[in-house]
């Protein structure tokens, strides 16, 4: 299959801070979880995720207490190299199942038909919000938070909500110049991806961007920067943090505090799919179903930040309990096609201009000056219409 | 009906006979419906579902402008979505420019041919192993300085308007099987309805006294009362046949009663006489009687043999003139007795006809005794060829053309007072139509007004 839209070139600028959403300030992302099989013969399970092993050992080893006849090999990568892989094997896949947050590209090889169809009591029974057809499941439910320093209460009562937040820009623009911290859209996929999404839900969107500008708000390109700024006291207010990591970070930094923003809370799904042609289609099903099933979204509840999507499920760190507390205000990230407009350059290209203009082309990203979005490609190159 | 008779519609009842007629057609039309319904079906989702390609690539074509001295859109979300349906469909679409250059998408489409009208035009493609419905819109910009031509090309895979073609199919299949099942219902009872005059009629026969000949008298539809009527007439040909066998019968035994009354009368006189002489001449004129009447019995004997259609004995080769030549020779004597002249005229090489010998040979006995009876003095018995014709001419008094028909019939004497038993042209009549013979009745000189002679000639089916 021809895939003129998702050549290397113009994917790099997109992915390239999805990837450090993957670990938390880990520059090194590639490993290998390697779980052998305590029976013979044993069934191969290959997978490739965008999930810390530290977050994922605990979940494999249970799969493994679950399936010991299954050998699991679990290759962690970051997004653009998961994509990258997918789209070069697809031909002759050596995955077998495959998982990301990046829920945009994720969808993106669904719709083009390189995931297949899932047909057990549980994928059947999962809710119709977390899956797309029978092939794509989201599994996880890590909303989108706010982080803020505990003393920035003596300055002024902390935001605890996308209008609040705008309105203490708007009230404390000169005490929060270049206090805040948010994602660079141009250089995280993530961020983008968030953008996209706060520009659909809210038409105050453009406002808070706009106050976000004149206050000179910090890019960084991923959560974990932000986070270490925050604790390092070079940020007051971080904007539209990945929840599953400032939860984790948050608990080891007491003078860091999370907040789920109340009037609407963006929700990341990381999203798993058994590859077409997967070469171990059973255990890759077996795999999946263990991943819905009522333990593997309890452990996830408990012992991971990651949260739990089954609706069965219930407690702290669920979709239930966050429900319950925000009722309407949660927006899980909807997976359809609206995504492939995410990934569309034009929109892409749009968005970030109107960010540079709100921004007023000011020099925030440590960096240096902001880069031109990543380059569109060239009309006479693409393949004509045939 | 076993394995090796062939099918036979003739073998079928009649009830088979009209479901199956009617059946037949109808399951052909049943066929025919389900045919054009399952493409009915396919169109009219497809309509249905080309109008969602219609409408998205309408919206996103209306996003179209001209932005950084390039075509631009803004990719709108919902767009897709209606693309998408509820069935959850595989998405794609792309915007070409005039030069059909590629400029935005999530994947190349390839384009169509332009539509006879409107903007939108259609197709099923397999693009990279998807059966993808394809609808591309040609547009144009509506600014004030450029109108650039564009494509937008959307596409989407077809696992709704495959679902909706499969509901609407079986919606009309369940209509179909509904109506074809009335149908048959009605058929299989109409059926049985439109034969219900038959029973009717099969119930009247069979209920009927064996020994009637009364006309059937029943309402029926036309077609059977046309078979009724065919029945009426058989009955009334054979109420006229038996009532022409109790008249023969009734006329027999008068015959018959006539000279035994006349025999006992004969014999009561002459016991009373003491005279031997008038006892031999009463047993003398008794004798007569009982021979007379023998030959009677044995004349209805043989009328009645030959009338039974049961019992035509088998023809075997006869040659005429040895068959006339015998009659001669032993009726020569009798003849000569009675001073009556007898001849026979035969040709030289034998004619052979296909017949029972013992019916011809009683059929001319009985042509010469009638001959002599009514008085000839001249008879000739000619056999002649090609077509093979027995003749017997004779020069009595004849009989007058308006009584020939009517001698033919049993017990009709032409003449009062012969000693005819009135059977004998009766018995060759039988004989002749039981031999498929043509029995023509003619004067033999009719030149001749006083006697004008008779002249009865037998003439068979020619051989070849």
């Amino acid at each position: 299959m021809h895939h003129p839209d998702l050549s290397r070139r113009r994917l790099t600028g997109a992915l390239l801070g999805l990837a450090g959403t993957a670990a938390l300030g880990a520059p090194a992302l590639a490993g290998t979880l390697e779980f052998a099989a305590s029976t013979t013969p044993a069934t191969p399970l290959t997978i490739y995720g965008v999930l810390d092993p530290p977050q994922a050992r605990p979940l494999l080893a249970a799969f493994k207490q679950h399936h010991p006849e299954i050998a699991l090999v679990y290759h962690h990568m970051d997004t653009l190299a998961l994509h990258q892989r997918v789209l070069a094997e697809q031909d002759a896949p050596q995955a077998d199942v495959i998982m990301s947050p990046a829920m945009p590209w994720q969808y993106q090889l669904a719709n083009a038909g390189l995931s297949s169809t899932l047909d057990s009591p549980i994928t059947a029974a999962w809710p119709r919000w977390a899956r797309w057809r029978h092939e794509l499941f989201g599994f996880t439910f890590e909303p989108i938070v706010m982080v803020y320093r505990r003393d920035l209460a003596a300055h002024m009562p902390p935001p605890e909500s996308h209008a609040e937040l705008l309105a203490r820009l708007d009230a404390h623009t000169d005490l929060l110049k270049g206090r805040v911290v948010t994602y660079d859209p141009r250089l995280s996929g993530a961020g983008y991806t968030y953008a996209i999404e706060d520009a659909r839900i809210s038409a105050r969107y453009w406002d808070l961007v706009a106050a976000l500008g004149r206050s000179h708000t910090a890019l960084e390109a991923t959560t974990s920067a932000m986070l270490e700024g925050l604790s390092a006291g070079r940020y007051w207010i971080g904007y539209n943090l990945i929840g599953s990591y400032a939860q984790a970070y948050v608990a080891n930094h007491p003078e860091l505090e999370m907040v789920i923003p109340r009037d609407y809370a963006l929700v990341l799904q990381r999203l798993v799919m058994r590859q077409r042609g997967a070469p171990h289609p059973e255990a890759a099903a077996r795999f999946i179903d263990f991943l819905l099933g009522r333990p593997a979204q309890t452990l996830l509840a408990t012992r991971t930040t990651l949260g739990a999507v089954d609706p069965g499920v219930s407690g702290p760190g669920t979709a239930s309990a966050l429900r319950e507390r925000l009722g309407d205000a949660i927006r899980p990230v909807q997976i359809g096609p609206g995504l492939l407009a995410t990934l569309d350059t034009l929109k892409r290209q749009t968005l970030l201009e109107q960010w540079q203009q709100a921004f007023a082309n000011r020099t925030t990203f440590s960096d240096g000056p902001l880069a031109d979005p990543a380059p569109l490609p060239d009309a006479d190159k693409e393949s004509p219409s045939p | 009906m076993t394995a090796g008779t062939p099918f036979r519609l003739a073998h079928l009842s009649l009830y088979r006979r009209l479901t199956v007629l009617l059946l037949c057609p109808l399951a052909l039309v049943a066929a025919l419906i389900l045919g054009q319904s399952w493409f009915a079906s396919r169109a009219a989702a497809d309509r249905a579902f080309d109008r969602l390609l219609d409408a998205a690539s309408l919206s996103i074509a209306e996003q179209v402008r001209w932005q950084q001295s390039r075509l631009w859109m803004d990719l709108p979300p919902s767009a897709l979505e209606m693309l998408a349906t509820d069935a959850e469909e595989r998405v794609f679409y792309a915007l070409y420019d005039a030069q059909g250059h590629f400029v935005t998408g999530n994947r190349t489409l390839p384009a169509l041919p332009p539509p006879p009208s409107g903007q939108m035009s259609y197709a099923d493609v397999d693009v990279g192993g998807l059966a993808l419905r394809l609808g591309v819109r040609r547009s144009r910009l509506e600014g004030w300085d450029r109108s650039d031509r564009f494509e937008v090309r959307v596409a989407h895979s077809q696992g709704g308007r495959t679902a909706l073609a499969n509901r609407l199919f079986l919606a009309s299949l369940l209509n179909v099987a509904l109506i074809a099942l009335l149908a048959m219902v009605v058929v299989l009872l109409s059926a049985r309805f439109a034969l219900e005059p038959l029973t009717r009629l099969r119930r009247a026969i069979r209920q009927r006294d064996p020994r009637t000949l009364a006309p059937l008298a029943l309402e029926l539809p036309r077609e059977l009362d046309e078979l009724r009527q065919t029945l009426n007439e058989l009955l009334a040909r054979m109420r006229r046949v038996r009532a022409n066998q109790e008249r023969f019968i009734g006329d027999a035994s008068h015959q018959l009663r006539t000279p035994l009354a006349g025999l006992s009368a004969r014999a009561e006189l002459a016991l009373r006489q003491t005279d031997p002489a008038q006892w031999r001449s009463a047993l003398d004129s008794m004798h007569g009687t009982a021979a007379q009447t023998a030959r009677l019995a044995g004349q209805l004997l043989s009328l009645t043999r030959l009338n039974n259609p049961e019992a035509a004995p088998a023809h075997t080769p006869v040659d005429l003139c040895a068959l006339a030549q015998r009659a001669v020779r032993s009726g020569f004597a009798s003849f000569d007795r009675r001073g009556v002249d007898l001849g026979v005229e035969t040709p030289a090489q034998a004619v052979v006809v296909a017949a029972t010998a013992w019916q011809l040979e009683e059929a001319l006995a009985n042509l010469l005794e009638n001959a002599a009876l009514y008085g000839a003095r001249r008879v000739t018995v000619s056999v002649l060829a090609g077509p093979p014709r027995l003749r017997v001419e004779d020069d009595g008094p004849g009989i007058p053309e308006s009584q020939r028909l009517l001698v033919l019939r049993p017990f009709h004497r032409g003449r009062e007072g012969g000693s005819g038993t009135g059977l004998g042209l009766a018995i060759v009549d039988s004989i002749a139509r039981a031999h498929g013979c043509r029995l023509i009745l003619a004067d033999s000189d009719p030149a001749h007004p006083e006697r004008p002679g008779l002249c009865i000639t037998l003439t068979f089916p020619d051989a070849a």
